[in-house]
């Protein structure tokens, strides 16, 4: 619901539900809001039963936070464990079918843009590597080959953390987890690689242990996905159980797994970087001037 | 009884560098009290953990020695805390603005 075009009566506004009220009075409902002034409003995420010190929570909290338009955001996810902190904030929450995210966010996307028109209505998909490289992997790439317009977030533990261990097609080649003891067999697969063979107009991985930039590429990603294609975001968020990272060292290991395998890296295609220094101003993506001719 | 965050306001209004509300894996857990160093003669303000929703992951704990260099959070026993924010006596400021900061009002466990 946004608030530039639903307005409460004067005097009904107390009986929305409080979590709405308290989004509007002093969270991000209708203001901006950034990464560094956390702590000063009330966040849309609430309390959620994920394990303490997850990397994946801190990447979903920090992926809130960024939208730009929270209070005209729905997110879809599917079963894995990030849908158990998506699913309590307060925006909508769209809970897929196995593997089914992107498929949902297809028609919620297309059925969007028919009732709203112009307005922007932004759909957000955020599941977990099984449910998005595995189990989902047709209708993850089926969508991106379909240009849908809305964003892909990849939660990349790169193991089934939700069901005891099992590795899955993200799971680095060797890697021995409680559910495959001898070590996985084949290689990382290269989603990044498929998402622009697919035609995604904006790719990127993140690591959180720099919240503004994940802010950044979130903010961009759904941007992108408004006028000019699908866009991915595949985000390293470790799984602390599976992986034995003792909680506070979570973000030290985030930190050695960026400078190691998952460098900051980020793909836009040349009518994204137009649209975006256009229409939002993003400098970085002006055309550069011609460099001045030398005198001989 | 179980480990919790707890912030050293002076040393933490000396800096303010925010980091931790940054990294805290939980919403609306560290939050940020703009008049916390006011009465001690600070210019910034301090930021402060809603124990009753900390964890005890003590991932701040590495972000505040390891990546700012304050040591300003430690982890201690819920009640050997003197004085701890609990979420429902968080109040937030009158004005919608992003500006406006977190007034804790702070009472026993």
């Amino acid at each position: 619901m946004s608030l530039d075009y639903v307005k409460f009566t004067p005097g009904f506004g107390k009986f929305m539900p409080k979590e709405y009220r308290d989004m509007v009075e002093h969270g991000p409902f209708g203001k901006k809001t950034s990464v560094s002034q956390v702590g000063t409003f009330k966040e849309i995420l609430e309390e959620h039963p994920m394990c303490a010190g997850c990397a994946m929570t801190l990447f979903i909290r920090l992926a809130i936070i960024a939208f730009p338009n929270p209070e005209d955001t729905i997110t879809v996810g599917t079963a894995g464990c990030g849908r158990l902190a998506i699913s309590q904030a307060a925006i909508p929450f769209v809970y897929g079918n196995y593997g089914d995210q992107n498929g949902v966010a297809s028609g919620l996307t297309r059925g969007l843009r028919l009732r709203f028109g112009d307005k922007p209505k932004d759909v957000v998909v955020m599941a977990g590597d099984g449910g998005m490289a595995d189990i989902g992997f047709a209708q993850t790439l089926h969508s991106w080959f379909r240009k849908e317009k809305f964003t892909t977030i990849m939660l990349d533990n790169e193991v089934y953390g939700n069901t005891g261990g099992q590795e899955s097609g993200m799971t680095n080649k060797n890697q021995v987890l409680k559910m495959a003891p001898l070590g996985k067999k084949f290689e990382k697969m290269d989603m990044l690689g498929m998402a622009k063979v697919a035609g995604c107009a904006y790719v990127a991985t993140v690591v959180p242990n720099n919240p503004r930039r994940v802010e950044s590429v979130i903010k961009k990603a759904v941007l992108v996905a408004r006028e000019i294609g699908p866009s991915y975001i595949q985000a390293y968020t470790s799984c602390n159980i599976e992986y034995a990272i003792p909680t506070d060292k979570v973000m030290e290991d985030a930190k050695t797994v960026e400078t190691d395998r998952y460098k900051f890296s980020e793909y836009i295609t040349d009518e994204a970087k137009e649209y975006l220094s256009q229409l939002y101003g993003y400098k970085e993506y002006l055309p550069k001037p011609a460099a001045a001719v030398t005198k001989q | 009884m179980y480990l919790v965050a707890n912030i050293d306001t002076e040393i933490c209004a000396a800096t303010s560098c925010k980091l931790c509300t940054q990294y805290c894996p939980e919403a609306n857990t560290i939050l940020y009290d703009n008049a916390a160093g006011e009465d001690k003669g600070f210019k910034y303000g301090a930021a402060y953990v809603a124990v009753d929703r900390c964890k005890g992951c003590a991932q701040c704990v590495w972000v505040c020695d390891n990546m700012a260099k304050h040591n300003a959070i430690k982890m201690e026993m819920i009640d050997q805390i003197g004085n701890t924010a609990l979420t429902e006596n968080v109040t937030y400021g009158e004005k919608t603005s992003s500006a406006v900061l977190a007034n804790p009002v702070r009472g026993q466990m």
